[in-house]
């Protein structure tokens, strides 16, 4: 009977939902949002490359050897493993900035693919060019101590 | 000589929430014999663990086989993980894993309490029940970062640390949510219209819960007393924190219910005895090994014993890692509680199994 | 964990010697590829000893037939249904086609070299 009244009296009460996007929900300071990188304290070692789960980083090479750092926020799971295992304190950390959505152009997922399928090769490409140089460079030298 | 009529309750139905398929042959309306046919959402997990991901990587894989006990799934891999690379986690680590396991019970039993409100008829218990448990779900986002899939446990320890200012959060809440548990009982326990609906229903006794080797709430209303954490102290201690087992006898729906609102007393207890006893300490051990040999982990989610079995050869790859899910157990003793119930129940009898099918045919 | 290696032959007559209702628990059938062998295990829990966990451990060529248990525990043809399908193993009494569909390639769970 305590049920029925209860009922009745809830006909005059407002309702508990958050009307969200029209307020914002409450976000504390240890929210775990997207990752953000520091150029200057890396030190291009690639842990945080083999580390991370899904594979949101990825790192591709030019052919002088520079490197680029390459993220995905909607592949991330905010994990924080990459900033756990990364040896130099500060090159990567985890701000608490919910990621942003991601349009149509950004072309997010078949984009992302081919980038990191890309990234790769370029690596590759880049140390079969060094052992090419190294190879000729020691054959050229081994030349010139057998005609001395 | 009455005629069999054979009845399907589909993979899609409007009262279940989970893909399952059972056929009924019933006579007059009673149910004379099911089959059951469960495996619609097989992913291929343990098999992508190992051999596309490394040893270190599969925890955060395998805490999205399942929705409601993600916490179970990581922390029973993290702990096979550690007993392959022979290492031990800090203390502090592992009272913040049994206080998120507990806040992850309470949240998947008051769950299971309204979809069996709701089949029954009641919708605004269901409602009411829905409301009560938004508190823990924004206490769970304060304590682990997210809401359903906490990536809480890693290999070696806990990925966060609790904050007082979050224990105090947590101490505030209960004040407002004992009085609000007080009124779910006295509703599940006395209201007559719905004791109709649950009471003698889907019933199994403890003699047929032996014979089919059921597990968790299932077996425990029944009046089988078996609980894993009566019996795994090496790992976690839940003795030290408060822990007592809960059993009723009739086997019924009713009874179900009564046993997932008295564990919800329980876990309260165990969460505050875990805050106000915290040791200090570190959260991670650091480790550079590989795993070898095999290991088995048993731990209890909210709906039964979670078993893990993994095997490494010493490199970064397992190679093999077997998962068995609580309803896995259950599915012929779910067969087997419907005989002599009328189809008209069959609803709530479904919901009061807590079927959860992505961690069986993961 | 108490491991206990037999022979395909024997491993039914020892499970039905050890396992009693009201005292053990069967928890799951598992198989594992070990290359040119599969190793197939039963594993069983104790309900008043906490910590005993003892498993059933026989080796065999894929092509030989495992013995069901179905008749000793009745709720054991969950575990051999997935088994059949995933690992491509005979099982007595047991089809095809509980986990996976007619047209899928068997036996995904071994190793392809």
């Amino acid at each position: 009977m305590k049920t029925f009244f209860k009922a009745i009296g809830n006909l005059f009460r407002k309702p508990v939902t958050t009307r969200y996007p029209f307020e914002r929900t409450y976000i504390p300071n240890d929210y775990r949002g997207v990752i953000a990188f520091d150029e200057d304290l890396c030190i291009w070692c690639r842990r945080c490359e083999m580390a991370c789960p899904p594979g949101a980083i990825v790192f591709s090479q030019d052919m002088e050897g520079k490197q680029t750092y390459h993220y995905n926020r909607a592949v991330c799971i905010f994990c924080k493993e990459c900033v756990r295992i990364c040896p130099k304190e500060g090159a990567l950390i985890q701000t608490n900035q919910p990621a942003t959505f991601a349009l149509k152009e950004e072309n997010i997922n078949n984009g992302w693919n081919s980038l990191f399928d890309e990234a790769i090769k370029s690596r590759e490409a880049f140390a079969a060019e060094k052992k090419r140089l190294a190879a000729e460079k020691a054959a050229a030298a081994k030349k010139t101590a057998e005609t001395k | 000589m009455s005629r069999q009529y054979e009845i399907p309750v589909g993979a899609q139905h409007i009262s279940l929430l989970e893909p399952l398929h059972f056929k009924f042959t019933t006579e007059n309306e009673r149910i004379v014999n099911t089959t059951a046919n469960v495996f619609y959402v097989h992913r291929g997990i343990e098999k992508a663990c190992c051999t596309k991901f490394k040893f270190r990587q599969v925890s955060f894989v395998v805490g999205r086989v399942c929705g409601l006990c993600s916490i179970s799934h990581t922390t029973a891999y993290s702990q096979v993980a550690e007993k392959l690379i022979k290492i031990e986690v800090p203390r502090r680590a592992k009272y913040l894993r049994m206080l998120v396991i507990e806040l992850d019970r309470i949240h998947s039993h008051l769950l299971c309490l309204s979809h069996v409100a709701e089949n029954s008829g009641f919708e605004a218990l269901f409602m009411k029940t829905m409301e009560y448990r938004e508190a823990f779900m924004e206490l769970l986002e304060a304590v682990c970062g997210n809401r359903i899939q906490y990536d809480f446990s890693i290999v070696g320890g806990v990925a966060r640390d609790l904050s007082a200012r979050v224990a105090q959060m947590i101490r505030d809440r209960f004040k407002i949510f004992k009085p609000q548990l007080d009124e779910l009982v006295d509703i599940f326990q006395n209201n007559w219209s719905l004791s109709l609906k649950n009471k003698r229903a889907g019933a199994i006794t403890v003699k047929d819960a032996m014979r089919l080797n059921v597990v968790g709430p299932f077996a425990r209303a029944a009046g089988l007393a078996i609980d894993v954490r009566n019996e795994t102290e090496d790992l976690l201690p839940w003795k030290e924190v408060g822990f007592k087992i809960v059993t009723e006898t009739a086997g019924d729906v009713y009874a179900r219910n009564l046993v997932r609102l008295r564990e919800i007393y329980v876990s309260l207890r165990i969460i505050e005895n875990v805050i106000n006893g915290l040791p200090e300490s570190a959260l991670i051990t650091e480790t550079k090994a590989f795993p070898d040999g095999e290991a088995v982990v048993r731990l209890e989610a909210p709906r039964g014993e979670l078993f893990y079995y993994a095997k490494g050869n010493k490199t970064q790859v397992l190679e093999r890692l077997k998962i068995k899910a609580p309803t896995f157990s259950n599915i012929s003793a779910m067969v087997e509680g419907f005989k002599g119930n009328e189809y008209g129940s069959v609803p709530a009898i479904i919901a009061s199994y807590d079927p959860c099918l992505s961690c069986t045919a993961r | 964990m108490k491991r206990i290696d037999t022979s395909i032959e024997n491993v039914k007559n020892e499970i039905r010697d050890f396992y009693h209702p009201g005292l053990h628990h069967f928890i799951v059938m598992n198989a594992v590829d070990l290359g040119e062998k599969i190793e197939v295990q039963w594993f069983f829990s104790n309900y008043t000893e906490p910590y005993e966990i003892t498993v059933f451990c026989a080796s065999i060529t894929p092509d030989v037939e495992v013995p069901t248990i179905k008749d000793i525990i009745s709720s054991a043809w969950v575990a051999e249904a997935e088994l059949t399908d995933l690992m491509n193993i005979k099982i007595e009494n047991t089809e095809k086609g509980f986990v996976l569909e007619p047209d899928f390639e068997t036996g995904p769970l071994r190793k392809k070299n």
